[in-house]
């Protein structure tokens, strides 16, 4: 007998592209969670790659960015931040 | 009778109203001459007065004014009128044997309007008061006549009751004439007299004495004997004469002794008739006819006051049967009927019975008792339910049938008292969520059903996660696909049946996690019948426990809703065109953010190269439209629909597909082994067992085993099936699924309280930061007030160390039962 797959429901799953366990450098939460002002991970809260290579909650980073302190700047190298892609 | 004591009250309120005027009579008379005297003057002082023309004596005043004035001159009696010596005997003579006739009932010889005159003249000869107490005399002499005809007669029994009743109305009647003949009297000297009463009532003091008086022998006593005997045998059913019974009972009335002389003895007697058939009938009758029997009796009571007794009995006589008959037996009745009409099947007349018990214990303040019995009863039958291991499958359907007869026993039969609609929902609370400390007893129990059952209950050993379990599984059934016999108020019925019962359990986060996990399943294998309605479930849910319950379930929604339209833009891209042309494989995938759905264990498998490939370009796809993600496949979750031979389709899971994908190379009965399949597909040992014993051993056998046997080995040979034969186009092969719930219950488990072992630290730091030092007891008992679920003491000791080990909390140096919050 031989069969041949005609049809195929997969199921995946996906989490951010960062190393596990990692946590936000602002906020100190694992990105697989959310910012603090989030109530849900996933789409709704998603996070921000640097040029840098520095990961954060993009919520958490542009309210860094507007802070007058930040003066534009990565705050884990305080190069300027350019945002990757 | 009846006639006679109306006339009776007539004439007593007449004569109240003449006494506001007692001397109203005599007065027209003297106050006409005074006017006349009064006009005759006036015409004297004022001769010029013009003269009215019309009066009739005008002739007279002009002719006055000619004549000489003739004098009217009046002069006194020489003598005093004197009335003859022996008037007052002659008359009273008169009317004594106008008296005497009336008593001995026979025709009076002189008329009575001159017997009326008679009277009246003797009063106004101030003879009123001898008059008065001849008359006394007179009545007092007849009746002692009565009393001796009565005494006579005492050996009479059944006839005795009837000939006082003779007497009494005859002295009725009597009396009434004599008053009419002695009116007169009545209306001046009684009522001008203090102290004397009147003829009516003066004939009923007289014969109050002479015959119903303790001191004139035995009458009294006998009467009072021969009328309860009579209220005794109609308790009994015989019939009496209840005519008799009211003119004698108002006889006492009248007489002013009803209270001390009838009532009394009437109730003790009424007590120990009650008190003898209360102990006689709550053995020898079953409790709903006695309850019948009881209210038959207070019906009866309550209709012999309105036809005999005075209205004023009606009080003690109902308390005294409440007491004997219902008070007295509380317990009995409830011990000894109440769980049996509880179980009663037919619904109709055990609502009625427990209605009319409610009644009758509302009459004797017994509520409290009932309630306590029907708690018991609900909380007895309920855990009879929970703990019945064989009938899981029917358990939330015999509790949410419990709930619906409780509800309607509350609503008609206990008249929506509140009480007891509470009683309901405690009782309920308590054995949903009563703990089953004793899994060894509890699988000891079940030695009989198969291993894994055993196991599974061993998993879930306390009840209240089972509950929650089987709740959710309820629920599950319900919206599956394939339980389309349901239409949309009917599911949503159940489904508010359902939060009736989820209203009381305690760790709700138990049941969430259950749901979750059966709804991922529903929503991933597509099993689920509708989403209209799996909506309206969240939708409840949400309004039950608010949107923070909820926001995961819905997250899983979204998921699926992203799902469907990022397949919709995959579908219409250039890779998937080469994907179906070249590959046809009809791929979707179901992309799930990892926070909002149930962890699964990821599981090897070793996919054949079309597969992979197909994976593959969806992942670039996914990965390009998505950057900074990783995709990571479940690939226990996928299934597949494979076409094989005689135009037949077979739907089976992604394990199972991959393993037959492996004997499509084979020739005609080439067997291969475990170990070869295990190494080809890459599937770990658990799985690959589970997968090949559902192809080989299961309802639909599409592979052979060597040797045959219901579990698989490691040694086993497999080979294709050639004789493989339904008569369905489309074949589902199922998964065995028990062993997998297995896990994923104790995973479901493990991870609930890893999740409230998290609450327990945070509501604890929050709670410490706030009161900055507490005492451990302190502590625990404003944790307990904070947590949604019940928490053990000891766990929650075990999170203190832990947050002191990780330098939240600290002890006090002095007293290490104080914590303080270290900032």
């Amino acid at each position: 007998m031989k069969v041949k797959v005609k049809g195929w429901h997969g199921v995946a799953v996906w989490r951010w592209d960062v190393p596990n366990e990692e946590v936000c450098g602002i906020c100190r939460v694992p990105f697989d969670g959310c910012c603090p002002t989030c109530k849900t991970p996933g789409d709704d809260c998603s996070l921000i790659w640097g040029e840098c290579t520095h990961v954060f909650h993009m919520h958490c980073l542009l309210r860094w960015l507007q802070t007058e302190g930040s003066r534009g700047q990565c705050p884990m190298d305080r190069r300027t931040w350019v945002t990757a892609k | 009778m009846s006639s006679r004591s109306r006339q009776n009250t007539i004439d007593k309120t007449s004569r109240s109203n003449i006494n506001h005027n007692p001397t109203y009579t005599p007065m027209p008379r003297k106050t006409s001459k005074k006017y006349d005297l009064v006009n005759h003057g006036k015409d004297l002082i004022f001769p010029s007065h013009k003269p009215i023309p019309d009066r009739p004596n005008d002739a007279v005043r002009q002719g006055h004014q000619k004549q000489p004035i003739k004098k009217l001159v009046i002069k006194g009696l020489k003598d005093k009128p004197k009335l003859p010596a022996n008037y007052e005997e002659e008359t009273w003579s008169k009317l004594r044997t106008a008296v005497q006739a009336i008593f001995n009932c026979q025709r009076i010889g002189t008329s009575l309007e001159e017997l009326y005159k008679a009277c009246e003249n003797l009063c106004l000869h101030k003879m009123a008061s001898s008059l008065y107490n001849r008359l006394a005399g007179e009545i007092e002499e007849h009746l002692k006549e009565e009393k001796t005809k009565l005494v006579s007669n005492l050996n009479e029994n059944d006839t005795f009751l009837i000939v006082v009743n003779k007497c009494w109305m005859a002295h009725c009647e009597q009396m009434g004439l004599i008053r009419s003949i002695f009116l007169y009297l009545d209306r001046t000297y009684v009522l001008q007299t203090s102290g004397v009463i009147s003829i009516w009532d003066k004939g009923l003091e007289i014969f109050k004495k002479q015959i119903m008086s303790s001191s004139a022998g035995d009458i009294k006593k006998k009467t009072i004997n021969g009328l309860i005997t009579f209220i005794r045998r109609e308790r009994n059913g015989d019939s009496v004469d209840r005519s008799l019974l009211h003119s004698l009972i108002h006889m006492f009335i009248d007489l002013g002794t009803y209270c001390p002389s009838f009532e009394n003895p009437f109730l003790s007697e009424t007590r120990s008739y009650y008190h003898h058939e209360g102990l006689r009938l709550i053995n020898e009758y079953p409790v709903p006819r006695y309850l019948k029997h009881v209210k038959k009796r207070l019906k009866e009571e309550s209709e012999r006051i309105s036809q005999y007794l005075d209205w004023k009995t009606k009080n003690p006589l109902t308390k005294v049967v409440d007491d004997e008959l219902i008070k007295r037996h509380v317990d009995a009745l409830l011990d000894k009927g109440f769980n049996d009409m509880m179980e009663d099947q037919n619904s109709d007349e055990h609502i009625q019975e427990l209605g009319r018990l409610y009644d009758l214990l509302a009459r004797v303040n017994a509520l409290d008792r009932l309630r306590l019995y029907f708690g018991s009863y609900i909380k007895k039958t309920g855990s009879g339910i929970v703990n019945n291991i064989d009938q899981e499958s029917t358990m939330v359907e015999d509790l949410l049938a419990l709930k619906k007869k409780m509800d309607s026993i509350v609503a008609i039969s206990f008249d929506r008292n509140y009480n007891f609609a509470h009683t309901v929902k405690e009782s309920f609370e308590v054995f949903i969520n009563q703990r089953q400390n004793k899994p060894a007893e509890l699988i000891g129990k079940i030695k009989d059903i198969p291993l894994l059952v055993t196991i599974y209950w061993q998993a879930l050993t306390c009840f209240n996660m089972l509950f929650n379990y089987l709740l959710a599984k309820y629920v599950d059934l319900k919206l599956k696909l394939g339980n389309k016999r349901m239409d949309d108020s009917e599911i949503e019925k159940t489904l508010d049946e359902v939060l009736v019962l989820f209203r009381y359990i305690q760790g709700k986060d138990i049941f969430e996690a259950f749901y979750k996990r059966d709804l991922a399943k529903r929503l991933l294998l597509n099993k689920s019948a509708s989403f209209d309605y799996e909506k309206s479930m969240l939708s409840k849910l949400r309004k039950e426990c608010g949107p923070a319950f909820t926001s995961k379930l819905e997250g899983m929604f979204k998921d699926i809703d992203l799902s469907r339209d990022f397949m919709t833009s995959f579908y219409h891209s250039r890779i998937s065109e080469n994907l179906r042309t070249n590959i046809k494989i009809d791929l979707y995938v179901n992309v799930l953010t990892q926070g909002f759905w149930p962890t699964y264990t990821p599981a090897p498998l070793i996919l054949p190269p079309v597969m992979a490939d197909c994976q593959e370009v969806f992942k670039e796809f996914y990965l390009s439209k998505h950057g900074g993600r990783n995709l990571k496949w479940q690939n226990s979750l996928g299934h597949c629909l494979l076409a094989a031979e005689f135009q037949k389709e077979l739907v089976v899971s992604l394990f199972q597909a991959v393993v037959l994908l492996q004997f499509n190379d084979l020739k005609q009965k080439e067997k291969i082994s475990y170990e070869h399949i295990k190494e080809q597909t890459g599937i770990e040992k658990k799985e690959l067992d589970r997968t090949l014993q559902s192809l080989a051993c299961g309802k639909v056998r599409v592979l052979k085993k060597f040797p045959k046997g219901r579990d698989v080995n490691t040694t086993d040979e497999f080979i294709v099936d050639e004789n493989f034969d339904v008569k369905l186009i489309r074949i589902k092969v199922n998964a065995i699924q028990m062993k997998e719930t297995l896990e994923e219950n104790q995973e479901t488990n493990e991870r609930v309280f890893l999740d409230r072992q998290y609450q327990v630290d945070a509501a604890l730091v929050r709670i410490m930061k706030m009161r900055k030092s507490l005492s451990h007891n302190e502590l625990i008992s404003e944790l307990l007030s904070q947590l949604k679920f019940k928490a053990q003491v000891s766990d929650i000791k075990k999170r203190v160390e832990s947050l002191i080990e990780r330098e939240y909390l600290e002890r006090d140096t002095e007293d290490s039962s104080i914590l303080r919050y270290l900032a």
